[in-house]
C-alpha cells in the first residue's frame, strides 16, 4: 500500500465520520471510487469508444471525402480552367481570323473601289475630253458659220458698191458674146 | 386652181388678145406685170386679199396699169383679179406666154437681169440664145434686182447662169 494510502487510512481512523483531511476523502471512498472509475472508464471503453471511434473515423471518412471532393473539384476545375483558357485562346484565334479576313477585305474593297474610282475618273476625264473637242468643234463650226455670213455680207456688199452702170453693162455684154460664141459664162 | 382652169383662162385671154390685134403687147405687159406681183408682196397681199371688195382690188389695177398699159391688158388683169383668181395670175399669164409662143413656133426664153436691157442688148442677147440652143425665141427680159449683176437666161429646162449673185452663192457654198 502507498503512503498517501496509509496516510488517508490512519486520518479515517481518528473520525470515522469525519474525514481527515480537507482535501483527500476516506480511504474506502478512494477505493469505492477507484473502482467505480474504473467501471465507468472501463464501460466507456467498451461501450463509448467505439462510438467515439467510429464517429471519429467517420469524420476522418467525411473529411477525407470533404478532400478528396475538393481534390476532385480542383481537378475539374483546372479542367475547367484549361478548357476556358483553351476556350479564350480559340476566340483570340478567331478574333485574329476575323481581323485578319476584315482586313483582307478591306484591302479588296479598297483595291475595288481604287479601281472603280479610277475607272469613272478616266471615263469622267475622257467624256470631258469628248466634250471639250465637242465643244470645240462646235464653236469652230459656228464661228466658220459667222465667217461665211460675215464673208457672204461682205461680198454682197462689195458687188453692190462695185457694180456700177459701167459694170452692169460689161458683164450683159460679156453674157451675150460667151452665150453668142456658143459658150455658157 | 387647177391646170385645165389655169389654161381656160390663159385661153380665153389670149383669144381676146388676139382677137383684138393686140397680142404681143398684152402678152408682154402681162408677163411683166406677173413678175411684179410675184417679187412685191404688197401687191400680191393687196390683190389677193378677200377681205378687200373687189371694186377696190381693181380700182388698183387700174391705177397700176391704166397709164402704162394698154386697155386689153388692165381689163384681161381685172377680169381675173375680179374672180378671184389673183393668187393663180402668174400661172395663167406663163401659160398663155407659151400659148403665144407656141402660135409663132416660138420658144419662151425668161432673161432675169440686174438693169433694164437696151433694145439693141435684147436683139443681140435674142440672136445669142437662138443660136445657143438652135430655136427661135420669144425673149422675155425681167428686171430683178436680186440677181445682182450679169443675167440668167431660162429656155425651156436650159438655164445658162452669169448672174454675180450665183457667182457669190458659189463662193459661199466653197467657204
Amino acid at each position: 500500500m502507498s503512503a498517501a494510502m496509509m496516510i488517508a487510512s490512519s486520518i479515517a481512523a481518528e473520525d470515522p465520520s469525519q474525514s481527515h483531511h480537507w482535501l483527500w476523502p476516506e480511504g474506502y471512498e478512494i477505493l469505492y471510487g477507484g473502482l467505480a472509475s474504473l467501471i465507468v472508464f472501463a464501460l466507456l471503453y467498451w461501450k463509448a469508444w467505439p462510438l467515439v471511434k467510429r464517429g471519429l473515423a467517420n469524420r476522418t471518412e467525411r473529411v477525407q471525402k470533404e478532400l478528396d471532393d475538393a481534390s476532385t473539384a480542383r481537378t475539374e476545375n483546372e479542367a475547367e480552367s484549361a478548357r476556358i483558357r483553351q476556350a479564350l485562346g480559340d476566340i483570340d484565334a478567331e478574333r485574329q481570323r476575323l481581323f485578319a479576313e476584315a482586313d483582307t477585305q478591306a484591302e479588296a474593297l479598297l483595291a475595288d473601289g481604287r479601281r472603280r474610282l479610277d475607272a469613272e475618273v478616266a471615263d469622267l476625264e475622257a467624256k470631258a475630253q469628248a466634250d471639250i473637242a465637242a465643244a470645240g468643234d462646235r464653236s469652230n463650226d459656228e464661228l466658220r458659220h459667222e465667217i461665211v455670213q460675215l464673208a457672204g455680207a461682205a461680198a454682197d456688199r462689195v458687188a453692190v458698191e462695185s457694180l456700177d452702170d459701167a459694170t452692169q453693162q460689161e458683164l450683159i455684154e460679156s453674157f451675150i458674146s460667151r452665150v453668142g460664141a456658143g459658150a455658157r459664162p | 386652181m387647177s391646170d385645165n382652169r389655169i389654161d381656160g383662162y390663159a385661153r380665153a385671154m389670149f383669144e381676146v388678145a388676139r382677137a383684138e390685134g393686140t397680142l404681143d403687147e398684152v402678152e408682154d405687159e402681162l408677163f411683166r406685170f406677173a413678175r411684179s406681183f410675184e417679187s412685191n408682196d404688197d401687191l400680191r397681199n393687196a390683190l389677193t386679199d378677200e377681205q378687200i371688195p373687189v371694186e377696190r382690188r381693181q380700182g388698183i389695177v387700174e391705177d397700176l396699169l391704166g397709164p402704162n398699159a394698154t386697155p386689153t391688158t388692165v381689163q384681161l388683169v381685172s377680169m381675173v383679179v375680179g374672180t378671184g383668181r389673183g393668187r393663180d395670175l402668174p400661172a395663167i399669164v406663163d401659160s398663155l406666154v407659151q400659148r403665144a409662143s407656141s402660135a409663132k413656133d416660138l420658144e419662151v426664153a425668161e432673161v432675169r437681169s440686174a438693169v433694164a436691157l437696151t433694145d439693141d442688148q435684147q436683139d443681140r442677147l435674142k440672136a445669142a440664145l437662138a443660136n445657143a440652143t438652135g430655136k427661135q425665141l420669144n425673149l422675155k427680159v425681167i428686171v430683178d434686182p436680186s440677181v445682182l449683176g450679169g443675167l440668167v437666161a431660162t429656155v425651156g429646162d436650159t438655164v445658162i447662169d452669169g448672174s454675180v449673185r450665183t457667182r457669190i452663192d458659189q463662193l459661199k457654198s466653197r467657204l
